[in-house]
């Protein structure tokens, strides 16, 4: 399998004059191409902090993180945004979409920022829309839209551009019970369609029953993980 | 798509997004109302030194205006007027003999320019006719009468019918005087020149002076002022021993406070936009902070910091350029009201504005002429006022917008 995650040692400390935090404890992980991994942890375990610094959104204090090979921890702000543009997709914990723009805008927004063409745009948008069962609902702004809706349009916005994988934000925190279990529903038929990576932190147990790798972080470290395999890093203790 | 995010964020907010581009209507309009305003006054100044005080253009002896020394007569002025009459591009020419002199009354004196004049020609070329506020024109079955200027009558405490004593030395350098009656006081809108200017008859005056039929001076009007620098040169080439000058030259105090007033006109324009510039950048500072989590959310996702200035310029742009068009317009129909209509601004009191040498009525005229320089105050206003919420938007770290 390729590897798309490999995360060394990675630690993000908060309060170094003073008193220090660690978010993000000495942390090796590594995600292989088409994982469906959760990562659980109780609130202010690091979950948040870890996939902030797998994004290239934040800058890790010791450590580094490969995406594809390469360290993205030496890449600079300017450098990382292109980064994120090309290979990451995000879906945040509330929703997040542009609230000017229309569901099939917000789908589109990916793509435009990074030059495709109408007519891909357009094809892929609305095969987005079907996966997601919002075929009816393109033309409608988020605000007019339920929590559900926009998570699924979040979520067709991360995968528009067919990243390298999708970083989710605890996605189903501010869903009803259908509306989570319909994201994951999709989520799951997108990992699995579209062979993209999924790499999201919950607490939620529904979403961690249904994930194929749980990977659980009390205070910055990784104290479980059912993958149970074996890399050419730290192994850590299932 | 930046630029349609930027039409409809502008419109999130809707009632503050009036506000300024009203804002911006009103300031330019206020804008466009002074520049109209001083383009009208400039242009009526300059008409009235044209057609009231010095013509298009005058024709002197090369040494006369040193001293005014009367000696200095135009020769051949008889044929040289002539002449000038033929040229096509001239309206109206006409001869004057001048000097400087003493006018003297029982109360005291006071030193003026005596203008010879023949008064069918000088009414249609410098309006004296209409300019009488007191007393009747020139009676040619009288004799010895002069015209003076309100502000030197009051000054002389000169009435219709007084009798003063004019002194001046005449071509031999022989002291000459001879007595005068105001036959009318008149009033131009430059009250400088109504205190040192008086007008009697040329053919009294040049008996006095011993010069006959000759004349010191010619005035020309012209049909066009675009006529101006050709018609010059042309005498020039005509009349190259003659003193030629044009108004510019003449009053060149004038000239001097027209293009002064051209660059006054736009320091009110960018003093105006300055102003403005604040409530812009407060807008925009405010649509900012608004916004913090979801330009977060934008640069987490790839947009690039050239992108969102673009957004954030835009934006600027759209709320400053929005009421671009209004305020034109509303500055358009306010000066062609008044531009048919006239202003008058006698309220500001006719003796302060004639003192500057300008009129109580003025017609305002839209400053076509300047429109592109307002418009590129408006953007670069807009450019301005963005930078400072720009700088703040690109200095927004993601992470820590998206925890907001």
């Amino acid at each position: 399998m390729d590897t798309v995650i490999d995360a060394h040692d990675v630690s993000k400390i908060y309060n170094r004059e003073t008193i220090p935090v660690y978010a993000v404890n000495n942390v090796h992980l590594h995600i292989e191409k088409g994982e469906f991994t959760a990562l659980v942890g109780p609130s202010g375990s690091g979950k948040t902090t870890l996939l902030n610094l797998i994004g290239g959104l934040d800058k890790p204090d010791n450590g580094n993180v490969f995406i594809n090979d390469l360290d993205i921890t030496k890449l600079s702000a300017n450098e990382l945004i292109d980064f994120r543009l090309k290979n990451i997709g995000f879906v945040f914990q509330s929703f997040n979409l542009i609230p000017v723009l229309t569901a099939k805008e917000n789908v589109e927004f990916i793509m435009l920022l990074q030059g495709v063409k109408k007519s891909i745009r357009d094809a892929r948008v609305k095969q987005l829309f079907r996966q997601i069962e919002m075929d009816d609902k393109v033309d409608i702004r988020p605000a007019q839209l339920s929590g559900g809706q926009q998570q699924r349009v979040a979520v067709a916005r991360a995968l528009a551009s067919k990243p390298k994988f999708v970083l989710a934000d605890e996605p189903t925190a501010n869903l009803d019970s259908k509306s989570a279990s319909n994201l994951l529903d999709i989520m799951a038929k997108l990992n699995k369609e579209e062979h993209i990576t999924f790499l999201f932190s919950t607490h939620d147990q529904r979403v961690i029953e249904r994930a194929r790798r749980v990977i659980t972080l009390v205070d910055g470290r990784i104290v479980s993980d059912t993958a149970a395999v074996s890399t050419k890093h730290e192994k850590v203790d299932v | 798509m930046i630029l349609i995010m930027a039409w409809r964020n502008i419109w999130r907010n809707k009632m503050r997004s009036i506000i300024i581009i009203s804002s911006i209507a009103i300031g330019l309009f206020a804008g466009i109302s002074v520049l109209a305003l001083y383009k009208g006054m400039m242009k009526s100044r300059i008409h009235n030194v044209i057609d009231s005080e010095v013509g298009h253009l005058q024709i002197h002896n090369i040494n006369f205006k040193k001293d005014y020394d009367p000696q200095f007569i135009l020769a051949n002025g008889a044929e040289v007027l002539k002449v000038v009459n033929k040229i096509p591009e001239v309206k109206l020419a006409a001869s004057r003999s001048i000097t400087m002199g003493m006018l003297a009354t029982p109360t005291g004196s006071a030193g003026v320019q005596i203008n010879g004049i023949i008064p069918g020609l000088e009414y249609q070329l410098s309006q004296l006719q209409k300019k009488i506020i007191k007393g009747n024109p020139f009676d040619p079955a009288k004799e010895n009468e002069i015209m003076v200027g309100q502000k030197l009558a009051r000054k002389m405490k000169l009435k219709l019918r007084s009798k003063l004593v004019l002194t001046f030395t005449d071509t031999s350098g022989t002291m000459v005087s001879s007595a005068f009656r105001v036959a009318a006081i008149y009033q131009s809108d430059n009250a400088p020149l109504d205190e040192k200017n008086v007008y009697v008859n040329i053919d009294e005056l040049n008996v006095l002076l011993g010069i006959q039929n000759s004349f010191h001076e010619i005035v020309i009007l012209l049909k066009n002022d675009t006529d101006l620098a050709k018609a010059k040169q042309e005498l020039q080439q005509k009349f190259s021993g003659y003193q030629i000058e044009s108004w510019k030259e003449i009053s060149p105090e004038t000239d001097l406070l027209v293009k002064t007033v051209d660059q006054y006109s736009y320091i009110i324009m960018f003093i105006i936009m300055f102003a403005l510039a604040f409530g812009i950048v407060n807008t925009m500072l405010m649509a900012i902070l608004e916004r913090t989590r979801e330009i977060g959310m934008m640069v987490a996702l790839g947009m690039n910091r050239l992108k969102i200035f673009l957004l954030i310029f835009l934006e600027t742009i759209f709320l400053t350029l929005g009421g671009t068009p209004l305020g034109i317009f509303i500055g358009w129909v306010t000066t062609a009201y008044f531009n048919k209509h006239g202003l008058n601004l006698s309220g500001m009191g006719r003796e302060m504005m004639s003192s500057f040498g300008f009129g109580t009525m003025i017609y305002p005229e839209f400053p076509t002429d300047k429109i592109s320089g307002v418009l590129l105050i408006v953007i670069g206003t807009a450019l301005i006022s963005c930078l400072f919420p720009a700088i703040k938007a690109l200095k927004l770290q993601p992470v820590e917008a998206l925890r907001r």
